[in-house]
């Protein structure tokens, strides 16, 4: 049985309006525990809107989105931030880390709303912390760190939940060739950990990869 | 002289007509809500319904929070028209200045009454994943909708009919001790206050819902009588001064508002787990608690008068 399954997603800006815009259009797709799916596209073809539907960031206009058999965008927006805080692990294109805090601080911000004793929360963040490779600049500022380093934050802070799907929204946008490498490093890592990782990129360095299982094109809304 | 010279009651009338005008548009959706909805759709229209369920619950607790503090305002605006109402001493005079006044009162009590209900509906219904106390919610709205509207009516029909050159019959005149009802004595009310108070405590303790329901409606009406005939003339200190209203005045450090306060908002979180589960069949017990403290509450603050009155001068009145 899949994971997750979507059935006939379709997602619309704008209803009705002038401005509509369908951002989706019939979009079926279904992951299996631990395979690593790439989608491709351009800059609008739609992979952003996909990952946030989703990480139940927000609601389609019509169709499912099945993970371990519950359609999550009929969740309460109170359930819906439960689901995202336990199951989604989300890496963002500008990382969206909170400057001003340190590295470990900003790794467990999504622990806030957990009742974990404090031991499990310092055994998270370590290993979380080490998957990232980034445990070395635990007490270093935001501010203070290179781009690759803030992403590498960025990987610790999803994970630290331990959750079973990672969503990756252009990951190497804003990173060099070098550390675009290093983040394929941590992918393959994943795979060897068994989470769904999701990564949507335009980005070359993705192309023929050994260890993805699925690679997804899309343009315009929809898959080709 | 219109008593719409009153800048105070002018602003009243419009957030008055705001709100209903918000709930009209709210009632639109709401019914649309209850004739389509259908949980287990995925398509667009079903989507969009919930998108807009939000919108509706946001509205509605907006409301509840202004209609709090427009009948905070209401009571006040009261007392800004006894200058203006010839006889009139007090808010009693004012709102017994035509036959719609103390009707009025009585519906602006019971929406609040019903919206506070609505609210605990909405939060059980928040906490479900299917929201399955959807339709019931809506349908309570429904009736708070056509409650607000009669209300707004009454409004209208009471401030344009006060009298301004007929005089009214004040606190001195319709609070006479006559008025008890089943020939009770005010010592008699008192006791009953004290027995019916100590039994909503056990009740409570025992987490008897139904019995606590009784119990709070029996000690709103003896309260009423308590306070207006026994308790209200140790705050005046005048044993010929009953009146429920004079203690709202700055004379007296508005301490009426937190006495009918405390007791309608412990009134409310006693008879509420009652209905509550009448309509949705879930026992919130937490809610006898907060009944329990806030009438405690109530019944020591009109207690201390008493008995400080008695300390600094060796008698009752």
């Amino acid at each position: 049985m899949s994971k997750i399954t979507i059935n006939n997603l379709y997602k619309i800006y704008n209803e009705g309006k002038e401005s509509e815009f369908q951002a989706l259009r019939g979009i079926d797709l279904s992951i299996k525990d631990g395979e690593i799916v790439v989608i491709k596209g351009v800059s609008g073809s739609g992979k952003s809107t996909l990952l946030s539907l989703i990480a139940a960031f927000s609601k389609p206009s019509s169709g499912k989105i099945l993970i371990d058999g519950e359609n999550i965008s009929k969740l309460p927006d109170i359930f819906a931030s439960k689901f995202r805080n336990e199951k989604i692990g989300f890496i963002f294109q500008s990382f969206n880390l909170i400057d001003g805090l340190s590295v470990k601080d900003n790794v467990l911000s999504p622990m806030v709303l957990t009742s974990l004793g404090q031991d499990t929360i310092n055994k998270r963040l370590k290993i979380a912390l080490n998957l990232a490779n980034i445990e070395h600049k635990e007490n270093q500022n935001i501010a203070d760190l290179s781009g690759g380093e803030k992403q590498r934050c960025a990987i610790a802070r999803a994970l630290v939940n331990n959750p079973s799907i990672i969503l990756a929204d252009e990951p190497t946008a804003n990173l060099d060739k070098e550390n675009s490498l290093k983040f394929l490093e941590i992918l393959k890592k994943f795979k060897e950990l068994k989470k769904i990782v999701i990564v949507a990129t335009h980005d070359t360095i993705f192309d023929e990869l050994p260890f993805v299982d699925k690679y997804v094109d899309m343009s315009d809304g929809k898959f080709v | 002289m219109s008593v719409f010279l009153l800048d105070s009651l002018v602003v009243f009338l419009f957030i008055e007509f705001v709100i209903l005008l918000l709930n009209s548009i709210n009632q639109v959706i709401v019914l649309k809500i209850l004739k389509y909805w259908d949980f287990n759709a995925s398509n667009t229209f079903q989507y969009s319904l919930e998108k807009k369920n939000y919108l509706v619950n946001t509205i509605i607790t907006f409301t509840i929070g202004v209609k709090i503090i427009l009948f905070i305002f209401f009571v006040k605006s009261l007392d800004d028209l006894v200058p203006l109402v010839p006889g009139a001493m007090c808010a009693t005079g004012v709102i017994g200045a035509n036959e719609y006044g103390n009707i009025l009162l009585l519906f602006k009590i019971f929406i609040l009454f019903l919206l506070g209900v609505w609210m605990i509906i909405n939060r059980l219904d928040l906490k479900s994943k299917e929201l399955k106390f959807l339709k019931k919610k809506y349908y309570l709205f429904t009736i708070v909708f056509i409650m607000i509207c009669i209300e707004f009516i009454l409004e209208l029909a009471y401030f344009i009919n006060i009298p301004l050159t007929v005089p009214v019959f004040c606190c001195s005149v319709v609070f006479v001790v006559e008025n008890l009802p089943f020939d009770l004595t005010t010592l008699d009310i008192v006791y009953i206050f004290y027995f019916i108070f100590v039994s909503i405590l056990a009740s409570n303790y025992y987490k008897k819902i139904s019995i606590s329901f009784i119990l709070n409606i029996l000690f709103l009406f003896v309260s009423y009588y308590s306070v207006t005939y026994f308790f209200g003339t140790y705050v005046y200190e005048e044993p010929n001064h009953k009146c429920p209203f004079c203690f709202l005045q700055a004379d007296y450090y508005y301490v009426g508002y937190l006495i009918w306060s405390t007791l309608f908002v412990g009134i409310f979180f006693g008879i509420s787990p009652y209905i509550v589960y009448s309509i949705v069949e879930i026992k919130n017990k937490k809610l006898l608690q907060y009944n329990s403290i806030i009438l405690t509450v109530f019944t020591v603050i009109c207690s201390s008068y008493v008995l400080f009155y008695y300390i600094k001068n060796g008698v009752f009145l």
